[in-house]
């Protein structure tokens, strides 16, 4: 899975980081132009395509590209 | 779309016209909430609505109506609503709504005596400055009409909604209890000699497309695109720009207000219409409007029999004011007697100001209840004309 | 590789779909609940095969509406303050063939909109209505809502709110209206499905939506300004319909149910009855 936290989008909530089931975000040292704290995914191989973030984020700022689940369906086809 | 309206003689009252006239200018919204002495409308639009295909709903409240009117015009259609004094103040903010967005609809008042509740079955005439300045925020320049007779209900009718598209914005027809309860002579001609515009679509693409064009304030005929059209219409009760998006920005207020109200001004020879009757040798003159025009001319009529030079000026179109024609009978006579029904002095206020001194001016107002009688403005002017 | 990118190149797919670029971020405070419930809603679009050709998105004055306005990328009608509901019926016996997703808050819902919210219900009116409950009133600075809990400390109730709050659902219910639930912001999945069901029901849709506003409500009300907070708040307010079931009227009291309370598909409303109307009396 690939996240991209959409910089200028984000308003610093910390609803990603306090509700990912996995712990994926962090806080970074990273600010936006209108200083929030911007969020870092620091542990995207825990991550298990939940979506959640992308649901919990209120500005749209979470980009999620999944690509565990295509992987899982090839498996399932192979067998 | 067929006119809905069968040409024809009928005897009707004020009340009545007005709805035949709505459905000739192609009205197929209507929304109100009874209010004497306008509910005939109301009951007429009820009937006849249906019977061409048009929507007819009495809402919960006068806020409702005006609201609703206002959404079904912004849905692309021709809309009226209908009230009286009490009612008119509870739309006023809604009125706002239609005013800021450039919406064309009609809203008719029917005034009776005030204030408050009043007198709600006999007239008066109160309501001149509320529905040219009784909408709060100003920044516009309201267009009001005003018939004396069940005939000119019907033709100002759809004058009024005419205006409505040339204009884009709500249009008062302000009448009262008198011509709206008057049950007289109607002539509805055939279809073929109605005048009506049609409301005005965008010729240019979405993205060339200025739905409130501040940048052109004087433009007249600006389309109006309704939801549906694919143009992503924004509309908003805030300042907006351009597009419709909210702005706090001085430039756009600014542009934004003098947009409202020079599109109106910068016109104002298509908005001047005014009856002039024995004014070529007047040396006084009688102004007065609506139901107490045909009292007021009958009394300058008694006058000229007397031998007295008296002319009757009235002005068909209340707002924009027209004061240029009232200037210049002004400067015609040597005193105007101001006719209408209020004690406070609204129409007298006007003329005074139009006048520019040229001429003196006085005021015969009454409460109300009834219109002044021939004899009681004849006795007036005889008693300030000698 | 994950990582932080700039905005210019990057955009979510239901933003690039339905919203308007220009007007993105919308302008909800940090961790306000409405982009929560705007995000549920445009799922709900996405799946029903909405598009901004057949769909407007109709609101009044609030926090509720000033995110939702100019931000749909097809119509926007924002309506004076409590008149969403007046702007919308006429909008919808203009155009019964469209769909209008309506949004509206506590104050334009439940205080100067209140008459309107139920007669819209009482003619259910074929529209579905997301009601922002955010216990407060946002847009104007703190001041109490119809819905603030008894005791709220408020601009205007500095010395705690005297006053019960309103359940709007229950008044939905009452008057008529065909589909009617109550969820938290959080219940995304819930939301999106509510939002289907209403859309695709004939008739009034009234969905509820208790969200926070850290802001106003977290600061004046519970001392907090941590979104989080304010969320897990409204949860320990809150009881689904079915676990409420087995609780005790001692357990119970105080606390808010949510879940759907009604769907009812077979009551006509205004729109229908008028096209009879207009096929029993129309002339040409």
């Amino acid at each position: 899975m690939t996240t991209t936290i959409i910089k200028d989008f984000c308003k610093g909530c910390g609803f990603c980081i306090a509700n990912c089931p996995k712990k994926v975000y962090d806080l970074s040292n990273e600010m936006n132009k209108k200083g929030y704290r911007l969020p870092r995914p620091v542990r995207i191989e825990d991550c298990t395509e939940c979506g959640l973030c992308d649901m919990y984020c209120p500005d749209f700022a979470i980009l999620l590209e999944k690509t565990k689940k295509k992987e899982k369906s090839k498996e399932k086809e192979g067998r | 779309m067929s006119s809905g309206v069968k040409p024809g003689r009928y005897f009707v009252q004020g009340d009545e016209a007005i709805a035949e006239g709505a459905l000739a200018a192609g009205c197929r919204f209507f929304a109100g909430y009874p209010i004497t002495p306008s509910s005939e409308t109301s009951e007429a639009m009820a009937r006849r609505l249906p019977e061409v295909g048009g929507v007819c709903l009495q809402m919960e409240d006068e806020l409702a109506s005006i609201h609703c009117i206002g959404a079904a015009a912004v849905a692309g259609m021709k809309a009226m609503t209908i009230s009286s004094g009490p009612g008119i103040s509870l739309k006023l903010e809604g009125l706002g709504w239609g005013i800021k967005n450039e919406i064309p609809y009609v809203v008719v008042d029917v005034q009776r005596a005030g204030p408050s509740n009043g007198v709600a079955t006999r007239v008066a005439q109160g309501d001149l400055y509320t529905v040219r300045y009784g909408s709060a925020g100003g920044n516009a320049s309201l267009i009001a009409l005003s018939p004396k007779s069940t005939q000119e209900a019907f033709d100002l009718t759809i004058e009024c909604f005419n205006l409505a598209e040339i204009f884009r914005c709500p249009v008062f027809l302000l009448t009262d209890e008198t011509v709206g309860h008057t049950r007289e002579l109607l002539v509805i001609p055939e279809e073929s000699e109605l005048k009506i515009v049609k409301r005005f679509k965008p010729t240019v693409p979405p993205e060339k497309f200025s739905m409130y064009p501040l940048e052109t304030p004087e433009v007249i005929r600006h389309p109006f695109p309704s939801i549906g059209e694919g143009y992503g219409i924004c509309v908003s009760p805030y300042t907006h720009n351009s597009k419709g998006y909210a702005s706090t920005a001085q430039d756009v207020q600014e542009k934004m207000a003098k947009r409202l109200v020079y599109k109106v001004t910068a016109h104002l020879d298509m908005l001047t219409r005014v009856e002039n009757q024995m004014m070529a040798d007047a040396e006084y003159a009688v102004v007065a409007y609506g139901g107490d025009a045909r009292p007021a001319l009958a009394a300058v009529e008694m006058a000229r029999a007397q031998g007295l030079k008296v002319g009757f000026f009235r002005p068909v179109i209340v707002w924009p004011f027209p004061d240029g024609e009232v200037l210049k009978v002004a400067e015609k006579v040597k005193k105007i007697l101001v006719c209408e029904l209020n004690i406070d002095g609204q129409l007298v206020r006007e003329v005074e100001r139009a006048s520019k001194g040229k001429a003196e001016v006085y005021h015969f107002g009454s409460g109300g209840v009834e219109p002044h009688l021939p004899s009681q403005i004849f006795n007036e002017l005889r008693r300030l004309f000698k | 590789m994950s990582t932080v990118g700039d905005t210019l190149n990057l955009i979510h797919p239901l933003v690039a779909k339905y919203l308007r670029r220009e007007r993105m971020p919308h302008m909800a405070c940090p961790g306000c609940g409405i982009g929560q419930v705007v995000h549920a809603t445009l799922m709900a679009v996405d799946e029903l095969g909405l598009t901004p050709q057949d769909t407007v998105w109709v609101q009044g004055v609030g926090c509720s509406s000033r995110i939702t306005y100019s931000t749909w990328v097809g119509d926007n009608v924002d309506a004076h303050h409590g008149r969403m509901f007046a702007v919308a019926t006429g909008l919808k016996m203009s155009r019964p063939d469209m769909n209008f997703i309506c949004f509206t808050g506590d104050g334009d819902c439940g205080a100067i909109g209140g008459n309107h919210f139920i007669h819209a219900c009482r003619r259910n009116l074929d529209v579905t209505a997301i009601l922002f409950n955010n216990g407060i009133y946002g847009m104007t600075g703190g001041q109490v809502a119809p819905t603030s809990p008894l005791g709220a400390v408020t601009t205007t109730t500095p010395y705690g709110n005297i006053e019960d709050p309103f359940d709007m659902c229950k008044m939905a219910v009452a008057a008529g209206a065909s589909y009617v639930a109550r969820w938290r912001s959080t219940d995304f999945r819930q939301i999106a499905n509510s939002v289907k069901k209403g859309v695709q029901t004939k008739g009034l849709a009234f969905i509820e939506v208790l969200l926070q506003c850290p802001t106003n409500f977290g600061r004046y009300v519970l001392k907090t300004s941590n979104p989080q907070e304010v969320v897990k708040w409204i949860k320990q307010q809150t009881v689904s319909i079915k676990d409420a079931e087995k609780l005790s009227p001692e357990e119970k009291k105080g606390k808010i149910l949510y879940g759907e309370f009604l769907h009812q598909t077979d009551r006509p409303g205004i729109v229908e009855r008028y096209q009879q109307l207009l096929k029993q009396h129309q002339k040409e």
